[in-house]
């Protein structure tokens, strides 16, 4: 590889794996407390990973620090992958998942922040696994290249490129100027709104463990849950359901307007467009699903979810709604009702959310509502231009013009992401999966969703797949998650061309 | 430290970027989308589109916040009216560039007074830039510290000097008549420049660069292997303000100049401003007329047109001709590195020299003057030795200064002293170091 820098690539793959050994670690207590053999699988995990780490590291310290554009792709794509096999090693050591297969898939799934999982029985698992399976969640959210940019100022410029590999949406805001300074806002603020719905939930009811475990799974938009009936399992309990779906809602939202509102400047969060769509889209789509619950709910369709009410008909309605609404728009997946049991309507209408996903900038996966506004705005012109050739109509996002280049890489990201899907759809069939659950599943995975539509609906799992089915939809929630260009852009013959 | 720059062109660019390198809060507006998008993925700076004399703008950005307002576009009334509109909002400290050296030089308006704290003009920087490197001619770079009690001077190796071959330890013995300290070389047909340890051997064609006090720069010639030469004839090309500006301080110099200029008018305007100068009409890029105009009897060529690559050429005509001293204006930063390798002897850049001037003002400690090397991209820099500044508490050979680093000599009360192993700095005196652009923040650590 004449012209890669190999050196600092390597060393930096060595750091985040030390980081990620260091989570590991932090699961050890849980299991410690609970008096698991486990325990010392976890450890292993975690001392292997930071020695892999540092031996990557070591011997590359002296790396020169130029980082091109070729370079940080490469940082991140194989960073993930490092991620991912280092990831599974507390499942393997453990035999907590014995299966290379399934620890891949249940890994990605989890730093792709999807949520889909292969275990049939959560509460039976280890407490030191299902925390790691959580922190899995919540390094993979903000990223853990933006953590190392954060805590490690080694790369005064070349951060920037890395940055914005791995941050989703069409472009990087930066809230300081300098780089290293934005990552440790950002992690600040994660950090701060899961502590904070650590705490609101603990208050509510749930123990503390499952406190931790879901503030980590929705401050990512992840999904996994402790329970294996997911939050479903707090039917009876509202209030952590509602405490659940605001932070889902935060979480799908911009960090950078989050920044805003903490700093007490809630009027610019009203003044940027995508969240605008995106506060009053979930306003209107809860509405619209509450009033099918409550009037057109198919009487064929039953489903096997326990649902007391404790505050009634309507309010029960009203809280499921609200509830699926966000967590399929933000790509968490947390399940508290089978909404493939409403009825068709409702059923196709969360199905179309799949395709629409949460804030630019925010930890949620899919296409994002930005590039959607913009998409549509610029076919909606494309009329008026019909009427008027010679007019010079640009798209404005947000008061200010959207330049060409950016119109057209969102096009390409939108016409790339179906096409993607339809491939992905025709495969997943080939691996034995029906037609309805082949869609479900890849929209799902490259959505880094969770729960999906057929036999994966949100009261099943990713179990029944074949093996060729899993390793290929882990292999699209990889691909969602650093946003199909990151990890598509090194099989293109080009980006190995010496110049 | 915030630090706002407006003008994103290759002056600002190149001072957000030697900023950049030491973790200033830097915010560059521009009007042009492309220029921030390169910059934004080519230095840590958060980039701003806009037109920055709109008090919106500013006021967004918080400019009552910031410490350094830098106007540096091309366009001198725009950095004017920035310059006075931003110290109005509360900026701390304001610099304009500028292109009428005339406002630098007058003492009949106070600019202070209505908001422009320092002002910069490239073409008068390069202009005294080409008369002292017209001072020195063997050397290809120089620069002067204290009036030039110490000096840093940069030239290539002659095939015959006696340092070929010879390590920096063996030649600081051999010559230990000689001051001087070697301080960076760049090896023929190399880009990079090395900063040289004990072990380093000096080659044939290498340039070279070294501080040395005044009185050694006559033994000098001999180790580099060449014979002293005085200029007297020289020809300059194109009659920009640069060149004026050059004709005129080397005129008074006493020096014979041929001033060649294409526009008629422009040319008889500059005859009568110029009565001790001979300015011919004609285009430069005809080597006829070159001849006609005796251009192998020169002794030193300056070629400052508006076109670099007709300075360059026409340099390359004139060495070819037999003129022993080149020099060449250039626009496009890029070529700066390479000018050994095309063999004219000095290329100068004007965005560069007033990046250099402007970066002094945005100093923290206690620097004196700040200068770059033509040829290569690292910088030099004179500190005043405060007390008790962690410089002052070890022996030279024990400050750590990494390999991207090398002091240069000491001035104390107004000698120069050579720095070398076991030498101690006190404070009071002034020291120049020689360094990288990443090491900047490093060195400056030292002196506070």
């Amino acid at each position: 590889m004449k012209g890669i820098n190999t050196k600092i690539i390597i060393s930096f793959l060595g750091l985040t794996s030390m980081l990620n050994g260091v989570f590991m670690l932090i699961a050890v207590p849980f299991s410690i407390y609970h008096n698991e053999p486990e325990q010392w699988g976890i450890l292993n995990a975690g001392i292997t990973t930071i020695l892999i780490g540092f031996l990557f590291w070591f011997f590359n310290r002296n790396a020169p620090k130029n980082l091109h554009k070729k370079e940080g792709y490469l940082i991140v794509t194989l960073g993930w992958l490092m991620l991912t096999f280092t990831g599974t090693l507390p499942y393997l050591f453990t035999g907590s998942i014995p299966s290379f297969t399934n620890a891949i898939f249940e890994t990605i799934s989890g730093y792709s922040t999807t949520g889909s999982s292969i275990l049939t029985d959560i509460e039976s698992m280890p407490k030191g696994i299902l925390f790691w399976r959580s922190a899995t969640h919540w390094i993979g959210g903000m990223g853990i290249i933006v953590l190392t940019v954060a805590i490690l100022p080694l790369l005064g410029i070349g951060g920037m490129q890395l940055f914005m590999a791995e941050a989703p949406g069409p472009s990087a805001d930066k809230m300081h100027p300098r780089i290293t300074e934005t990552a440790k806002r950002l992690w600040l603020i994660y950090f701060l709104l899961t502590f904070t719905e650590f705490f609101l939930l603990k208050i509510a009811g749930m123990t503390w463990f499952d406190a931790i475990n879901h503030a980590m799974a929705t401050m990512s938009t992840g999904g996994f849950s402790t329970k294996n009936a997911s939050v479903a399992h707090w039917n009876g309990t509202p209030m952590i359901q509602y405490i659940i779906t605001i932070f889902m809602f935060i979480a799908g939202a911009n960090f950078v307007l989050t920044y805003f509102a903490l700093k007490g400047r809630i009027q610019k969060v009203f003044k940027s467009e995508e969240f605008r769509y995106y506060f009053f889209g979930v306003i209107g789509l809860t509405v619209l699903i509450t009033i099918i619950i409550v009037n057109f709910q198919d009487p064929n369709l039953v489903t096997s979810i326990h649902h007391p009410k404790p505050w009634g008909e309507t309010e029960s309605a009203f809280r499921h709604a609200a509830f699926q609404v966000t967590s399929v728009l933000t790509t968490t997946g947390f399940v508290t009702a089978d909404f493939t049991m409403w009825n068709y309507f409702a059923t196709m209408l969360m199905f179309s959310l799949f395709f629409i996903g949460g804030s630019a900038g925010s930890t949620s996966g899919g296409i994002k509502i930005v590039r959607h506004i913009v998409m549509i705005k610029n076919s909606f012109f494309e009329f008026k231009k019909l009427l008027h050739p010679n007019a010079i109509i640009p798209i404005r996002y947000d008061g200010s013009g959207v330049p060409k280049n950016i119109i057209y890489n969102i096009l390409a990201f939108f016409v790339l992401y179906m096409l993607i899907f339809i491939i992905s759809s025709i495969t997943l069939t080939f691996f034995g999966l029906d037609f309805e659950s082949a869609l479900g599943a890849t929209a799902s995975s490259l959505g880094n969703i969770g729960p999906a539509i057929g036999t994966v609906s949100p009261v099943d799992n990713f179990a029944h797949l074949s093996i060729g089915a899993k390793w290929f939809c882990s292999f699209l929630m990889l691909i969602g998650r650093l946003e199909l260009f990151t990890v598509l852009i090194l099989f293109t013959p080009f980006f190995w061309k010496k110049n | 430290m915030k630090i706002i720059i407006v003008g994103a062109g290759d002056v600002g660019f190149h001072l957000a970027k030697l900023l950049s390198f030491e973790s200033q809060d830097i915010y560059l507006v521009d009007m042009d989308a492309e220029k921030l998008e390169y910059a934004g993925s080519h230095i840590d700076v958060i980039t701003i589109k806009g037109d920055a004399t709109s008090v919106k703008l500013l006021k967004q950005i918080n400019i009552d916040k910031a410490d350094i307002f830098l106007a540096v576009t091309e366009s001198q009334n725009t950095n004017f009216t920035l310059a006075v509109i931003a110290k109005k909002l509360g900026a701390k400290k304001t610099i304009a560039r500028i292109s009428n050296h005339e406002f630098s030089q007058t003492t009949d308006i106070d600019f202070a007074e209505i908001g422009i704290d320092v002002m910069i003009s490239p073409g008068e920087l390069a202009a005294d830039e080409i008369r002292m490197l017209i001072n020195q001619s063997a050397f290809n770079d120089t620069i002067e510290f204290e009036n030039g009690v110490l000096n840093i001077l940069g030239s290539t190796l002659e095939y015959n000097s006696p340092l070929i071959n010879l390590t920096v330890q063996e030649a600081r013995e051999k010559f230990s008549d000689i001051d001087f300290i070697t301080i960076a070389i760049k090896p023929e047909n190399s880009g990079e420049t090395i900063i040289p340890r004990g072990n380093t051997v000096y080659g044939a064609n290498d340039q070279i660069y070294f501080s040395t006090p005044k009185e050694s720069i006559k033994k000098l010639y001999k180790l580099m292997g060449k014979t002293p030469f005085g200029v007297k004839d020289i020809m300059i090309l194109g009659a920009s303000k640069i060149g004026v500006k050059a004709a005129r301080n080397l005129c008074d110099s006493k020096f014979n100049i041929k001033l060649i200029e294409l526009d008629k008018e422009r040319a008889k305007d500059i005859a009568e401003k110029l009565p001790n100068a001979l300015i011919i009409k004609g285009d430069g890029r005809n080597v006829e007329l070159l001849e006609e105009e005796n251009i192998s009897e020169m002794d030193a060529f300056i070629a400052v047109t508006g076109n670099s690559e007709t300075n360059i050429m026409s340099c390359l005509v004139a060495k070819s001709k037999g003129v022993k001293k080149t020099i060449a204006l250039v626009e496009n930063m890029d070529y700066i590195n390479i000018s050994q390798t095309i063999g004219i002897d000095t290329l100068i850049n004007k965005k560069l020299l007033a990046a250099s001037a402007i970066f002094k003002h945005v100093r923290k400690g206690e620097v004196l003057k700040l200068a770059n090397l033509h040829n290569v991209d690292a910088e030099v820099l004179e500190f005043r030795v405060k007390e008790n500044s962690p410089v002052t508490k070890k022996l030279i050979k024990d400050v750590k200064l990494t390999k991207k680093g090398v002091f240069a000599g000491v001035i104390r009360n107004g000698v120069a002293l050579m720095t070398f192993g076991d030498f101690q700095i006190l404070a009071g005196d002034k020291a120049v170091v020689f360094c990288l652009p990443e090491a900047i923040h490093q060195v400056e650590k030292l002196f506070n």
